[in-house]
């Protein structure tokens, strides 16, 4: 018995020993910290660090954290009707040609990288070289792409000027190239081969050598994804000291052109799989900032009351909506969708789905509502709104030949009607949204289900094959206005576009899962919406706002979705450690994989508490 | 050849046959996964900011160099790589080969399931030998209720209990993790320290789930002994108190090293509750999230590691018990 008492005693030192050494703190200067402190976030755009992945903004799991330790040429904002408007990054400024022809860029002239080696317009013109491997919007090879430069000319050392292709421009076309990842040409030159640019020029033309030399430039690509740097090179405000599974540690770049702004010493991203992980991180206080994380009322209530946190709210250019599977019955028939639209109380279903995240849809536009304000003001009183009306819904199912039989709705047919709606399962606000109106629904009289799919993954898969009647689709992607149109009417609903070629495919075909019709009256007007989508990605805002009040029409009228509400941007900061967060809806996102508190960071709004 | 040997032979013969087996069922079922992870990974990227166009190339750019051909060329491609010991390229970590991520994950499991089992394992023969004896008393009953409860709390409950405890209630250990990034690697004090600091609750928990079996087995071991002859016999014979105690632990623990040996090869595959209820990268971790990923190369590597560490770890036991029971290896020898 002596013996079992000392080895549990052992035990027991062994544990309290490990518990009390080494205790981590997320104070600054703890273990090395120092300077302005230590500023403690998570990449919302991708979850689980990799300790393995080389400091590669390409790489899917690299180690680059873009407004960090990875820079672009500028930042884009997420301006209501401007795609164009941009924070200064590497170009300290930027001239766009009247006609949009062009872009020129100056460059930061304090610019350098972390070794010391000064960013020049080499850099730039190497890293466009290494976006074409990717295949960016701008930096297209496919032939006829809309909005892909023609040219890139280095001026000086510190000006560049990159034409587009007048061909088939593009209103983003500034966007699209401010939108890219700058990489030292002293690390990164080795990737592209010597005859890159010719190679390019080649790969515009017609012919057997264009297929060959668009194929050798794609199969740089791989190169590309895997290349590996020796080690972090920076132009960012910090640079990667080191990465566990668990944490990724960054310092502060001492040749950083505005380094004297730059408040935190040290940054340290936290790793997580999934939204769980966020809300403890954040429950406990740990995160100086995160990214906008969908979060049920009760965690954002516990989050609330974490000393020092705070809520920042903004616009999101998406919106989710319930789309209909068309070539199912009895969605095929418009009326089905507009009684749905009257039974389901929209503020009722963000109330319980997203009560912090969302703002329950004025109407089914096909654009977030703060943007359609801003584009299309005169055309939004116009649209009818779909408030709650069960005497509406009735009206519209009787047109559509339903009937009510037992305080039930049945088919024309007299065959029972259910509404089976589809959600990944982990989506945790979708599911709310239908487990809310399948109450509403059945309340109302007409049957309905909630149908829980695996993961993601599976229900893009079973949504495109068209397994599901109903499902929940992100819609009113902005802010460039074909980017938020496309969403209805672009390849999920029959109309594909390559090289601003567009061809509309039959229901079930080539993903087209929505399965409208091809063409719709709007009032007493027959269009093509696939077509006019097509048309907003070459045409200047003046042309486009007609464009989108039509299309937004044709969104009201027909349905192919119910518009359920328009996402919130809810950013986390925590006011204990550093303050200045930025409460305007332009900075509070950005382009892809951006990481906007980095941008935040490096414009010199962040302060260190004192 | 020994005895040892030929047994040896035998059971690598067979454990060849069965990983090529289950590599077999394995990669048809993992390739055969419904689900669209290009899709998933645009719809990500839209989402983020990225524009529907940029986002489609980026996703054909990253899912083009995938492996091609018909699902059987590619089986004979991933068999043969197999006898190279490589498992090819992970999808979401372009470049690099399945073999490197498995080693480095591998690390983050072995080390906390292997302190959890034999932590749980000598507690549990100790305290299992005096439940045994004292079992008509208080302490042997204490002992059996308190192995009953614990070998019936599921690990993961068990797991978020500890965090409640540990990292809510008494805020005194991290709840997720695997060492703070601010100390500089090495074997210095505050690594050290940090490191084991993050696996305290992950082992507590394999430790504590584990422990119930082991005190159960043992005193049900410890019974069966009690019962023998030769204990009665040196009873009678006057041998010490302690020496019969030997004789009783040296016997009732036999079987149990079997045991010991299979669950180790078990836990492996076991680890992925709680590496992801503690945030911790060992290969549970990875697997989830290259079944998220659809990382199909990633996914038939880490099957396949688990269903090694459990063919090994039965070899070994079987072996184990041919070293250690000299009534095998004379059953054996004789035949």
């Amino acid at each position: 018995m002596k013996r079992l008492a000392a080895v549990v005693t052992l035990l027991g030192l062994a544990t309290a020993t490990a518990a009390c050494s080494g205790g981590s703190t997320n104070t600054s200067g703890s273990g090395g910290g120092g300077g302005g402190g230590l500023f403690t976030t998570i990449d919302v755009t991708r979850p689980g660090l990799e300790a393995t992945a080389p400091a590669n903004p390409y790489h899917p799991k690299g180690n680059s954290f873009v407004g960090y330790n990875a820079m672009r040429i500028g930042w884009v904002k997420n301006h209501l009707t401007d795609p164009n408007q941009a924070l200064p990054g590497i170009a300290a400024s930027w001239e766009i040609a009247p006609d949009n022809s062009s872009i020129t860029l100056k460059l930061q002239p304090n610019a350098k990288w972390s070794d010391g080696k000064p960013v020049t317009a080499e850099d730039v013109k190497m890293s466009i070289g290494i976006a074409y491997t990717q295949g960016s919007t701008a930096f297209s090879i496919t032939p006829g792409a809309a909005g892909a430069a023609a040219d890139v000319t280095v001026v000086d050392p510190q000006t560049l000027k990159i034409t587009q292709d007048m061909d088939n421009p593009s209103p983003t076309f500034a966007r699209n190239v401010l939108d890219t990842n700058v990489l030292p040409a002293h690390v990164w030159g080795s990737v592209l081969p010597a005859d890159f640019w010719d190679k390019l020029k080649t790969a515009r033309g017609d012919g057997a050598d264009a297929e060959k030399a668009r194929e050798e430039i794609s199969a740089l690509g791989e190169k590309v994804l895997a290349f590996a740097p020796p080690k972090d090179v920076s132009a960012g405000p910090f640079v990667l000291e080191r990465v566990n599974p668990s944490e990724a540690l960054l310092v502060k770049n001492k040749n950083f052109f505005n380094a004297a702004n730059v408040a935190p010493a040290q940054v340290k991203f936290l790793n997580y799989t999934g939204n769980e992980q966020i809300w403890n991180y954040l429950t406990q206080g740990k995160l100086d900032q995160a990214g906008f994380t969908a979060t049920p009322s009760d965690v954002m209530n516990r989050i609330k009351q974490a000393p020092g946190n705070e809520i920042i709210k903004g616009y999101s250019p998406v919106a989710v909506s319930m789309a209909f599977n068309q070539s199912k019955k009895p969605y095929d028939n418009v009326h089905v969708r507009r009684g749905l639209a009257y039974l389901i109380d929209r503020d009722q279903v963000t109330k319980v789905a997203s009560p912090e995240g969302g703002t329950p849809a004025l109407t089914t536009s096909g654009i977030h509502q703060k943007a359609a304000q801003a584009w299309i003001p005169e055309t939004v009183p116009q649209l009818e709104p779909y408030k709650a009306d069960v005497a509406k819904a009735e009206a519209e199912f009787e047109k559509a030949g339903l009937s009510k039989k037992d305080g039930k709705w049945t088919l024309a047919d007299g065959s029972a009607w259910k509404v089976s709606m589809h959600a990944p399962s982990g989506f945790t606000d979708w599911l709310s949204a239908q487990e809310n109106i399948k109450s509403q629904l059945i309340a109302a009289g007409v049957d309905a289900e909630v149908v829980t799919t695996a993961d993601y993954p599976l229900y893009l898969q079973e949504l495109a094959d068209g397994k599901y009647d109903v499902g929940f689709w992100l819609m009113a992607l902005g802010p460039a206005p074909y980017d938020i149109f496309q969403r209805l009417y672009g390849a999920s609903n029959g109309w594909t576009n390559v090289g601003n070629k567009v061809t509309h495919n039959a229901p079930g075909k080539n993903g087209n899962w929505m399965s409208g019709p091809e063409e719709i009256e709007v009032g007493g007007e027959k269009i093509n919406p696939g077509e006019l989508t097509a048309k907003l990605n070459t045409v200047g805002a003046e042309e486009a706002k007609p464009i989108m009040a039509q299309l937004a029409k044709a969104a009201n009228q027909d349905l192919p979705v119910i518009q359920l509400w328009d996402y919130v941007n809810t950013q986390f900061v925590n006011n204990s450690r550093f303050t200045g967060w930025p409460k305007d809806d332009e900075l509070l996102r950005g382009g892809g994989k951006v990481l906007m508190s980095g941008v935040w960071i490096q414009q010199g709004l962040i302060k260190a508490k004192q | 050849m020994t005895l040892i040997a030929r047994r040896l032979a035998g059971h690598l013969a067979r454990g060849l046959v069965m990983i090529l087996v289950v590599a077999t069922i394995t990669f048809f079922i993992v390739n055969n996964i419904p689900g669209d992870p290009m899709a998933a990974q645009y719809e990500k990227l839209i989402e983020g900011g990225m524009s529907p166009n940029a986002a489609a190339q980026a996703v054909k750019v990253l899912y083009g160099f995938q492996p091609d051909g018909t699902l059987w060329q590619q089986y004979l491609d991933y068999v043969s790589g197999l006898f190279r010991l490589d498992l090819g390229v992970s999808v979401t970590r372009p470049g690099t080969p399945v073999l490197d991520v498995l080693t480095e994950a591998a690390k983050w499991t072995v080390l906390p399931v292997l302190a959890g089992t034999l932590l749980s394992f000598l507690v549990g023969i100790i305290l299992g030998v005096f439940a045994a004896i004292r079992r008509t008393g208080k302490l042997g009953d204490a002992l059996a209720i308190s192995g009953s409860l614990l070998h019936g709390i599921p690990q993961y409950v068990l797991a978020m209990l500890l965090v409640v405890i540990f990292a809510t209630l008494i805020p005194i250990l991290p709840a997720d993790g695997s060492v703070d990034i601010l100390y500089e690697p090495g074997f210095n004090a505050g690594y050290l320290g940090s490191l084991a600091e993050h696996a305290v609750l992950p082992v507590l928990t394999y430790a504590l789930s584990a422990y119930g079996g082991w005190i159960l087995a043992m005193k049900s071991s410890v019974v069966t002994v009690l019962g023998d002859d030769f204990i009665l016999a040196a009873e009678l014979r006057g041998v010490k108190r302690s020496i019969v105690f030997r004789y009783i632990a040296r016997n009732a623990i036999l079987p149990l090293f079997t045991m010991l040996a299979l669950s180790l090869g078990l836990l492996l595959g076991g680890a992925v509750f709680i590496e992801k209820i503690f945030n911790y990268p060992g290969l549970g971790w990875l697997l989830i999230g290259s079944v998220q990923d659809r990382d199909y190369a990633l996914m038939s590597g880490a099957f396949l590691l688990i269903t090694v560490a459990t063919i090994l770890a039965n070899i070994v036991a079987d072996l184990f018990y041919t070293v250690i029971d000299p009534r095998v290896r004379s059953g054996e020898e004789a035949s």
